[in-house]
């Protein structure tokens, strides 16, 4: 697609990287028809192609963002559906990230907004402070329809809506530290501790460490990392993701300097992308641009991991699995065969959602801002799982876990907890 | 090189946009108009980007009625109309213009009924293409014509345009899978037209409308054919070490009384842009690539394949690979439809569609390559050789207007070459803003007159669509 | 008798539309005049294409040939089967049932869009017509469509002058798709299934990847009028299968085996599969040479053994059933009561029915066309203006 930039524009590297992105463009429409929030509200600003138009026309016009473009760039659920079906290879993850940024730097969200988007992005990466915030959300919880009357309070009622009933003990966290390999050591990787999983399903990567250790794998929790910066940087919040990136390729390079790293595993697929971005992110300091892209080159998604491990064949357990591929794990990464052969391997009759390519709703922080789009997407997402009649929903991210939960009586597991339990892990708790 | 003009906008219309939009504003709900002018921006083009006009407002309808409504308001007070799908248009059908309210279906995306005693689905005209195969195929059937921008164009553009795609050879184009359609008139009148029943009660009017590029009216529902999905399909890679070899085995496989369901053609450039993009395992050593599809029983396949092999050894064929699984087979399809999108990733591109008698295909093919070498541009083709639908996509930079300007050019003088050779301007894309121009030399002016007087019959005051299809100069008095 | 005029050119046609029109008189088209409907009415005079005959060109290699308007169909068909090709739909002669005489022509059979048992999977004479040259009610010559088959190239004037009747123009020059004739061909029939039986049957077939190419239903009443009484006793519900040898075989096997479960299954050799198609095409039961009204009503597959149903309670009506169910051939005993059975049309889900024969004033005092919703009609009369705005061109169709 044609563009017009001055080369006074271009010298910013975060402009020229997007007219990059933009020429790549051929206007074709395909991304439009696997994008949810267009197959949800029918208006092609609420696609990616509309998308891609507002943010080259604000970009091109050096224009602040103002509330229309705000309105559809927030309704994007990063979900990159889009990037999966572009034959032309815009890599609109870069142009919305950017659009973002220019978001935060120009444009006054009105207050309820603000005050909503902050409390969000001082509570949700700090366990301690999530933890805390759920506890006083049990005791919010009857006052949730009474906020949902007041439109800009809707997100606060989401919030109540989607806090668990129950919250694990903070016992059941797998703490730093390492655990070492049963029996004769075949490789050391590290994990990520994660901030929101770590707290609402704990039992995710406690299963991933029973079954790393017991395949012959040494696991570090190494202390000091922080929340990978995901949920911050799609709010457009850069300086604090990058502050965050930066801790945890300290951290990473700390480990793969003392004992050396085969990998470093992560078990939600959203925090999986950014941290494998991480080179990109960083691209622009000098000082981290390399080690960056060395951590990005070592992530890897548990199952991504797993499939080198070349794991027996189980027999049969007559147990049907729907698998939900996260949009994070499906189009961000684009792994999209190693959950489902691993679970056939365990012995699970694995059946395919129809519409898989459409997000579930959960994306970060959407269901919380977004909750008219979000639910619609839930339900459309819930419908299509239970039409397969599973026993058991399988996915790859904590995001989808709890946002499909609330929409179904249907158990929905951690695809590593099934593994672990089918390679003599103990049973999830949910299916007993 | 001059830019193909729109027509100009009206003052009257213009002076009136804020009324307008008031007006409509209350005759659609809520989050069914867009107006404000930095949100129109992006409607201002389709998938033909060379041209861009941002519309007064563009409404999404949700229903039938509102449709009506909408069109009634703007032919009480001459507002132009330009009806769009999913925007996918290469001929610039959907692009809009300052004075004119964009219809667009894409609210209007469900599927209605599916009859399979019947064999048919009726559905609105916001479903994609591919939605409705997606929606029959569990039960074995299928929707026939598939442009390659079948995920995303819109069975209300495809009526538009009269759509084809790979598999027409077989099955025809839209308006041989088209039963019925619910049509709103410019003046808001909702008709019907055919129906379950096969052929028309009187004047086919349905056969018109299909292709009628949104000049007739605004198709709201379509009643639709399904077919029975064969019982196995094969696509067989042909390699040639040339274009003109490739050209002549497919008029060579045609005339023997074979007929494949899709045979596709692409030249080395789009080979390795499919290839890139899709990784179908296209041989790579060979300057044109024939995808042939058969179909129907293993022996009916075998039988079919063995003909059309020993026709090919006559022209040299290099390789013959055929596909050993259905991902396999999906990848081949998938790499070949993606074609235009993927020449993305390396240039700027216009796309033809002309189309030719098959003995001609070696000599246009020729005559392509000549063209835009003296142009200094370069081309890649990838079409539909079964029935001589050719598209050379035509490589430029978008970003210099000079060879912008040399890309429209070759792409007219390739059009003139291809009906000089006995064939047409348009097979399957439209003639849109595109080839407007370029109807003269298609036609003398008393077929465009009658052309014209149809296309008056159904819209006397020249509102839908009004920029599109038809020369500015000698249309009929409003 | 009104004057009948046979121009031997393009040209002296176009003169004579424009003689025509400045006397203000009206023209009726007629084409090899088999149809019947085709006597002009007072005051008319007959514009015959007889004059306008003869194969322009036929390129075997891409399917597709050019003639004149007036060109018999036998010499087209003749041409073709030298090269063993066809014409995809399937024209039908009616002359038996209509008791008309004269020599059918390739300018007729696409101005009235005749299309026989493939119709329902092949398309109609409309889905082949590729290009058209034509006289208009101006005098003015004018070509529309082309040679290829994929073409988008401004309003497809083609698909409108098939099947006009008359009334629009008149044709001169057609162009248009051909096929290769298939290897071979076999029928299935299916014996002693009732009408609703039958339809079920036809569904299930045409549910099938086998391709059917023809799905007839023949009641015990008109059973043993076909193939020289080589069908078995009982109804006959009949499927057609075309292709190469061996995949007719492997289709005809896996068709019989499905079929089983509705009735007993014969099969029919090609040459009995041959008469038996040209009979259901020409609707052979109805060549009885009598007067009765003959109606042909087009509506969705499964509505048509209700709408026979519905009108046996009123009227006596004997029927047999094309296309899967969706063609079906009526005759009445006595009146064609046209307003039960167009009233029960509608009942049933829609279609079209037309009169093709009856007694002469009968046919004249009835609407032999379907009527149309009075926004249709009103359409289809600024279109037919478009072509012939002095309504020169007199037809049924458009009133």
């Amino acid at each position: 697609m044609q563009t017009n930039f001055t080369p006074e524009q271009l010298a910013d590297p975060h402009v020229a990287t997007s007219e990059k992105i933009l020429r790549k463009c051929v206007h074709c429409g395909f991304c439009t028809a696997t994008c949810p929030t267009y197959v949800t509200l029918g208006n092609e600003l609420d696609s990616p192609r509309g998308r891609i138009y507002l943010i080259k026309d604000m970009l091109e016009n050096g224009r602040p963002a103002d509330a229309e473009v705000v309105t559809h760039i927030d309704r994007c659920l990063s979900c990159l559906s889009c990037t999966t079906t572009c034959p032309s290879g815009v890599d609109y993850m870069h142009l919305v990230d950017h659009a973002r940024m220019h978001i935060e730097a120009t444009y006054r969200r009105p207050f309820w907004n603000r005050l909503t988007r902050g409390v969000l992005a001082a509570v949700l990466p700090y366990p301690g402070r999530f933890r805390l915030a759920l506890k006083a959300a049990a005791l919010g919880r009857p006052f949730a329809g009474l906020l949902k009357r007041f439109k800009p309070l809707e997100p606060f009622g989401a919030m109540l809506d989607l806090a668990p009933r129950s919250l694990p003990k903070a016992a059941g966290e797998a703490g730093p530290g390492t655990y070492p390999a049963a029996g004769p050591r075949r490789g050391r990787v590290a994990i990520l501790t994660g901030c929101a999983q770590p707290v609402l399903k704990p039992e995710i990567n406690a299963a991933t460490i029973r079954l790393l250790t017991r395949l012959g794998v040494e696991v570090v929790a190494p202390a000091g990392e922080v929340c990978c910066g995901s949920l911050v940087h799609h709010m457009g919040r850069e300086a604090q993701a990058l502050e965050a990136a930066r801790r945890n390729v300290d951290v990473w390079l700390g480990e793969i300097e003392k004992d050396g790293l085969d990998a470093i595993i992560i078990t939600a697929s959203g925090c999986g992308t950014t941290i494998k971005d991480y080179g990109f992110m960083l691209r622009l300091d000098p000082a981290y641009a390399e080690k960056a892209a060395r951590v990005s080159a070592l992530a890897k998604d548990i199952t991504e991991y797993l499939t080198t491990l070349d794991l027996p064949q189980q027999e049969a357990r007559g147990l049907t699995v729907a698998y939900h591929s996260a949009c994070s794990m499906q189009h961000g990464q684009k792994i999209t065969i190693a959950p489902k052969v691993l679970l056939k391997k365990a012995g699970f009759a694995v059946r395919d959602p129809a519409e898989g390519h459409l997000c579930c709703g959960s994306a970060g922080t959407y269901n919380i801002l977004q909750p008219e789009i979000s639910g619609k997407l839930k339900a459309r997402k819930v419908r299509n799982i239970e039409a397969t009649k599973p026993d058991i929903i399988a996915t790859g991210n904590i995001g989808c876990i709890t946002q499909i939960a609330t929409g179904t009586a249907i158990p929905i597991l951690h695809t590593v907890e099934l593994i672990d339990w089918a390679y003599g892990g103990t049973k999830p708790a949910v299916l007993s | 090189m001059d830019q193909i003009g729109f027509l100009e906008p009206r003052p009257a219309v213009l002076a009136r946009r804020r009324e307008i939009v008031a007006d409509l504003l209350d005759l659609l709900p809520e989050g069914c108009l867009v107006h404000e002018p930095r949100e129109l921006v992006p409607f201002e083009t389709d998938a033909f980007v060379s041209y861009r006009r941002v519309p007064l407002a563009v409404a999404l309808p949700e229903t039938t009625a509102q449709v009506a409504a909408v069109l009634k308001y703007c032919h009480r007070y001459g507002v132009p109309v330009v009806p769009r799908g999913a925007g996918t248009s290469l001929s610039g059908g959907a692009i809009p213009q300052e004075d004119a309210v964009v219809v667009g279906l894409s609210k209007m995306a469900r599927i209605l009924e599916v009859d399979f005693a019947n064999r048919t689905a009726t559905v609105q005209a916001g479903v994609t293409n591919l939605a409705i195969s997606d929606a029959v195929t569990a039960d074995g059937y299928f929707y026939a014509p598939d442009p390659s921008s079948q995920l995303a164009c819109t069975i209300g553009g495809n009526i538009g345009m009269n759509s084809g795609g790979a598999h027409c050879l077989k099955y025809g184009v839209t308006t041989n899978n088209l039963l019925g359609v619910k049509l709103v008139l410019i003046d808001g009148t909702i008709v019907e037209l055919g129906g379950k029943a096969l052929d028309a009660g009187g004047l086919d009017l349905l056969g018109v409308v299909c292709g009628g590029e949104g000049q007739l009216g605004i198709v709201t529902e379509a009643t639709v054919r399904l077919i029975a999905r064969p019982e196995g399909a094969r696509p067989v890679l042909f390699g040639f070490d040339s274009s003109e070899e490739a050209g002549a085995c497919v008029a060579d496989v045609i005339g023997s009384g074979i007929i494949p369901v899709a045979i596709e053609f692409m030249d080395k450039p789009a080979i390795e842009i499919c290839e890139a993009f899709a990784g179908a395992g296209y041989p790579m050593d060979v300057e044109a690539l024939l995808i042939v599809e058969v179909e129907g029983s293993e022996a009916e396949m075998d039988a079919m394949l063995a003909s059309i092999i020993e026709i090919a050894r006559r022209h040299g064929v290099k390789v013959v690979k055929e596909s050993q699984s259905a991902t396999e087979a999906a990848l081949i399809w998938k790499g070949r439809k993606s074609a235009f999108g993927a020449t993305g990733r390396i240039a700027d591109y216009i796309c033809m569609d002309g189309t030719v008698p098959l003995g001609q295909l070696p000599h246009v093919l020729r005559g392509t390559a000549e063209i835009v070498e003296k142009y200094g541009l370069r081309v890649a083709n990838v079409f539909h050789a079964g029935d001589g639908n050719m598209h050379p996509l035509i490589l430029f930079n978008a970003n210099d207007p000079e060879d912008a300007a040399r890309a429209e050019a070759a792409g007219n003088d390739i059009l003139k070459l291809c009906v000089d050779a006995g064939g047409c301007l348009t097979g399957e894309h439209g003639v849109g803003i595109e080839k407007r121009d370029l109807m003269r030399h298609q036609y003398a002016d008393v077929d465009l007159a009658q052309q014209m007087a149809v296309r008056a019959a159904f819209d006397p005051q020249w509102l839908l669509n009004p920029s599109k299809v038809f020369p500015l100069e000698g249309r009929p008095a409003a | 008798m009104t004057p009948i005029h046979e121009p031997l050119s393009e040209e002296a046609a176009a003169r004579l539309v424009q003689v025509a029109a400045l006397s203000r008189t009206p023209l009726a088209i007629r084409g090899g005049g088999t149809r019947g409907l085709a006597a002009a009415p007072d005051g008319a005079e007959t514009l015959s294409t007889r004059g306008l005959a003869g194969i322009v060109a036929y390129n075997p290699a891409e399917m597709t040939m050019t003639a004149r308007a007036g060109t018999p169909l036998e010499v087209v068909e003749a041409a073709l089967a030298e090269k063993r090709q066809m014409l995809a739909f399937e024209p039908c002669d009616l002359r038996g049932a209509l008791g008309s005489s004269g020599i059918p022509t390739i300018g007729g059979v696409f101005a009235t869009n005749a299309s026989g048992p493939r119709r329902f999977v092949a398309g109609a004479a409309r889905d082949s017509l590729l290009g058209v040259r034509f006289v208009n009610g101006r005098g003015e010559v004018v070509k529309a469509g082309g040679r290829v088959m994929k073409n988008v190239t401004g309003l497809d004037l083609v698909k409108l002058l098939a099947g006009s009747h008359g009334a629009l123009a008149l044709m001169t020059e057609v162009t248009f798709r051909l096929l290769p004739v298939p290897e071979t061909a076999t029928t299935i029939v299916v014996s002693g299934l009732n009408d609703a039986e039958a339809a079920a049957a036809m569904a299930t077939a045409m549910a099938m990847s086998v391709e059917v190419s023809g799905a007839a239903h023949l009641p015990e009443s008109v059973r043993g009028r076909f193939a020289g009484g080589a069908l078995p006793d009982g109804t006959a519900t009949v499927l057609r299968l075309e292709g190469l040898a061996a995949s007719v075989a492997v289709r005809s096997q896996k068709l019989a085996a499905s079929m089983a479960r509705f009735g007993a299954v014969t099969h029919l050799d090609a040459e009995t599969t041959a008469r038996l198609w040209r009979e259901i095409r020409d609707v052979a039961p109805y060549a009885d040479g009598t007067p009765r009204p003959l109606w042909r009503v087009s509506i969705a597959p499964t509505a048509g053994h209700q709408l026979v149903a519905a009108l046996r309670l009123e009227a006596g009506v004997d029927a047999f059933y094309d296309w899967q169910g969706g063609l079906v051939w009526l005759r009445m005993e006595a009146d064609p009561e046209a307003a039960l059975l167009r009233r029960y049309v509608k009942a049933v889900g829609g279609g079209h029915a037309t009169l093709l024969r009856a007694r002469p004033e009968v046919l004249a005092a009835t609407a032999v066309f379907e009527p149309q919703a009075e926004a249709v009609a009103a359409l289809s009369a600024r279109v037919k203006a478009s072509f012939d705005p002095a309504g020169l061109f007199v037809s049924r169709m458009v009133g």
